[in-house]
């Protein structure tokens, strides 16, 4: 049995004024996988995606542990940790903190001490495998949503990591430049867990799911029957999405018409 | 109270710029070894918050604006090392860009702005807080810390433009001071309104500022009474007279002007002296004024004690 | 003198600071620590050569105008920029005036600043921002103070939209028949303003934490 990409066991955090964040979250994701992460607002996902490469806790180990191709997370291991795990923001400006979108890019690669022909050689893959190339001397402020998005899994990419985090990554952007990440993100061969409230792309690109309430795994299991289970939905804050309408052409669609006078 | 290209000469620019560089290694070192890695990004964002709060115009009479500096503010807010920085990148930033304040003044610009009006300000702010206690002790200390620094500053602007010629010593100092202490009114004010509005949205920014260890305070002190004695020095001293003959002797000066140095000390020292106890008098006056109106717009804004504080223990 | 303004209510004068969409560098064949050096030698050598070597002095302005030209750049906002120097030179003249000063005189100093400003604006109207934190790196300056610098360039104007964001959604609630200014309001945006800035400062870190930042 191969060894899975992430193993998150018995996981817990309390934030330093007191709220309890996770409460003994436990699951695994096999290499490959490409893992949708539900629920609703304040049930823990970014805490969660925090502790994947090490960011939290300040003592990895504390509460519960978390597993990175084999390997625990320790504080004398976490720089490996971080060069296989890529994380993308929920905010692009939070991460595209450099000058030009080709600073950015090299920040991560720079940071692992690799030579200036090596980072170059990077940063161009990187761009051209999100369409950005011809972009590097651009300023982050200028560009749309979506090409900041891109040129944030370009600074992610160009470390080459071989499990991608992402947090809410379609939030905000038009429905052209969501196709347009949807088919970036389906070319990356990295295992990817995706936390998100697009469930429509949930449907699209994630055979499976975990939904996170209160801090708790309360399901993990197959999109198509997590999502189509409409009480399960509800209960968490999250609804049945439209995609699935379509597969149940026997149920009636929550909307009727109203009565027409007369008839 | 950015010096133009043109306003200080070549030694009160050499000097200022020595006592800029040494303030600015010693707060780096400082900083280097004491601030947490996770405050480092809070610099440059507070610097760009600086940079972004000096372009609101807050109007005051007639057609006339001014805008927050913020020196004060930020080292109540940020603590005095990170204010040293802060208000060393956005002077640099305005002086390169702006040309808001010259190149050659640069340094001088910074020993004003960015040493002394932070270090006065923390040290007026602590003093104040400790003495008066709660939220509305801490709105008043911002109040009087933020005239006080801006008093502090012009005081030292005064002296370097005095120093250089431009303008006269018995002028430079009254005018100065006494414009600033109105100019500095306002400044308090707007830093009471800034801070009462972070303490109300998040008390635990306000409250989590790292105290100064009293060496270090020592070390900033002792910069700015250099920086100050300096320019007071040609009260009594007759070294800035032989700086003087040595600038001329390099051909910088008119030799024409050289003997004019020596009977501009004699002549001038009566009248210096008479203005410079008028100053200091309205000065203390002033700073009473100003206690009170500190005091009375904390009583204004914060109107009861409702809003969480944590003691400061450690202040 | 400190921040007072006469007449009018703007943002300060920035005609390349805001970065450009586009990317077409004046005298992009000059490297940057060339024009920063050549300012520089211009700029110090106006501030303390003497008045009457007036070669120096008409070669800085001919080398000035030359680069305008050259650069495409629009002057009239320039010397509008002059008329900050207002307040000092008037305070220079009337000091001047009740008591004479014994360095060079104020029109001599009022000269002056206006050629140096004109300098820095022209040289900073053809430079890019961008350029400067790496210039400043190789020359010396601690990594810190660039560090700060660069990452002020880039989250200013990310602040200055929220601020005024906030500021446009506080007036759709404020009632006054007037649009008076409001001390209170506007001092409100930049306390909030402070703290988003603070809050973001803090997933910064952890962004760069995030791609292996020591």
């Amino acid at each position: 049995m191969t060894t899975p990409a992430l193993v998150v066991d018995k996981l817990a955090y309390r934030y330093p004024d007191g709220t309890v964040a996770l409460r003994e979250v436990g699951f695994q994701i096999a290499t490959g996988e490409c893992v949708g992460l539900l629920g609703p607002n304040g049930s823990g996902k970014s805490t969660l995606l925090l502790h994947l490469n090490g960011i939290l806790p300040d003592k990895p180990g504390s509460a519960g542990t978390v597993s990175v191709q084999g390997e625990l997370i320790t504080t004398a291991n976490l720089e490996a940790v971080r060069r296989q795990v890529g994380l993308m923001f929920q905010d692009p400006d939070d991460q595209l903190f450099c000058a030009t979108v080709e600073e950015d890019v090299a920040f991560g690669p720079s940071q692992l001490g690799l030579s200036k022909e090596v980072v170059s050689e990077r940063v161009r893959r990187a761009l051209a495998q999100v369409g950005l190339t011809g972009y590097e001397r651009r300023t982050p402020y200028h560009l749309s949503q979506g090409e900041k998005r891109r040129a944030c899994l370009a600074g992610v990419l160009a470390c080459e990591p071989s499990i991608l985090v992402l947090d809410e990554p379609t939030s905000g952007l038009d429905p052209r430049g969501r196709r347009e990440f949807m088919a970036l993100l389906r070319e990356v061969p990295a295992t990817k867990l995706i936390a998100t409230h697009d469930l429509e792309m949930v449907v699209e690109m994630c055979p499976r799911s975990i939904i996170l309430d209160g801090g708790k795994v309360v399901a993990d299991g197959s999109t198509m029957e997590l999502l189509d289970n409409e009480e399960l939905m509800l209960a968490h804050g999250l609804e049945r999405p439209h995609s699935l309408h379509h597969l149940r052409i026997d149920e009636p669609f929550f909307w009727k018409p109203p009565q027409q006078p007369g008839r | 109270m950015h010096i133009p290209d043109g306003f200080v000469d070549a030694k009160t620019a050499i000097a200022a710029s020595a006592l800029s560089v040494a303030g600015l290694s010693y707060t780096l070192y400082h900083v280097r070894r004491e601030l947490p890695l996770r405050r480092v990004p809070l610099l440059g964002l507070g610097a760009a918050f600086v940079f972004a709060a000096q372009m609101v115009n807050f109007p005051v009479i007639g057609g006339t604006s001014g805008h927050l500096v913020g020196g004060a503010l930020i080292a109540a807010l940020l603590g005095a090392p990170a204010a040293v920085v802060v208000i060393t990148t956005v002077l640099i930033a305005q002086c390169f860009l702006f040309a808001d304040g010259g190149v050659t003044a640069l340094g001088a610009n910074i020993f004003n702005m960015a040493i002394v009006a932070p270090v006065v300000g923390i040290a007026v702010f602590r003093g104040v807080s400790r003495m008066l206690s709660g939220l509305r002790g801490q709105v008043a200390a911002v109040a009087f810390a933020g005239w006080c620094s801006t008093v502090a500053a012009s005081l030292a602007c005064a002296g370097q433009l005095a120093w250089s010629g431009t303008v006269g010593w018995a002028v430079a100092f009254p005018a100065m001071t006494g414009v600033h202490m109105l100019i500095g009114v306002g400044e308090g004010a707007i830093s009471a309104l800034v801070f009462y509005a972070v303490a109300k949205a998040r008390p635990e920014l306000v409250n989590d500022t790292p105290a100064l260890p009293t060496r270090s305070f020592v070390g900033y002190g002792l910069l700015v009474a250099i920086g100050v004695a300096l320019l007071a020095a040609p009260f009594a001293c007759p070294w800035p007279d032989g700086l003087e003959a040595v600038a001329a002797k390099l051909g910088f000066e008119h030799a024409a002007k050289a003997p004019e140095a020596a009977p501009m000390a004699d002549y001038v020292m009566p009248g210096v002296s008479s203005a410079g106890l008028a100053t200091a008098l309205a000065g203390v006056v002033g700073a009473l004024v100003a206690f009170g109106l500190a005091v009375f717009l904390s009583r204004l804004l914060v109107k009861n004690e409702t809003v969480p504080t944590k003691t400061n223990a450690n202040a | 003198m400190s921040g007072i303004h006469f007449g009018h209510n703007h943002t300060p004068y920035a005609p390349e600071f805001r970065p450009t969409a586009g990317v077409r560098v004046p005298l992009a064949w000059l490297a940057p620590e060339w024009k920063l050096a050549v300012m520089l030698t211009l700029v110090v050598g106006t501030a303390i050569v003497p008045l009457a070597w007036w070669y120096w002095h008409v070669g800085a302005a001919v080398l000035l105008l030359a680069v305008a030209l050259v650069g495409r750049i629009v002057l009239k906002p320039l010397l509008w920029r002059v008329l900050w120097l207002l307040p000092f030179v008037a305070g220079a003249a009337l000091a001047a005036a009740w008591h004479g000063p014994t360095g060079p005189g104020w029109p001599t100093v009022a000269a002056r600043g206006c050629l140096c400003l004109l300098t820095v604006l022209i040289f900073a109207a053809v430079t890019p921002f961008g350029a400067l934190p790496g210039v400043l790196r190789r020359i010396g300056v601690p990594a810190l103070l660039v560090t700060t610098m660069a990452l002020m360039h880039r989250y200013l104007f990310v602040l200055v939209d929220e601020s005024d964001r906030m500021r446009r959604a506080r007036t759709c609630r404020t009632f006054a028949p007037k649009r008076r200014f409001n001390w209170g309001m506007n001092a409100e945006v930049i306390g909030r303003l402070f703290v988003r800035a603070s809050e973001r400062a803090e997933r910064i870190y952890l962004a760069m934490c995030a791609r292996g930042w020591k």
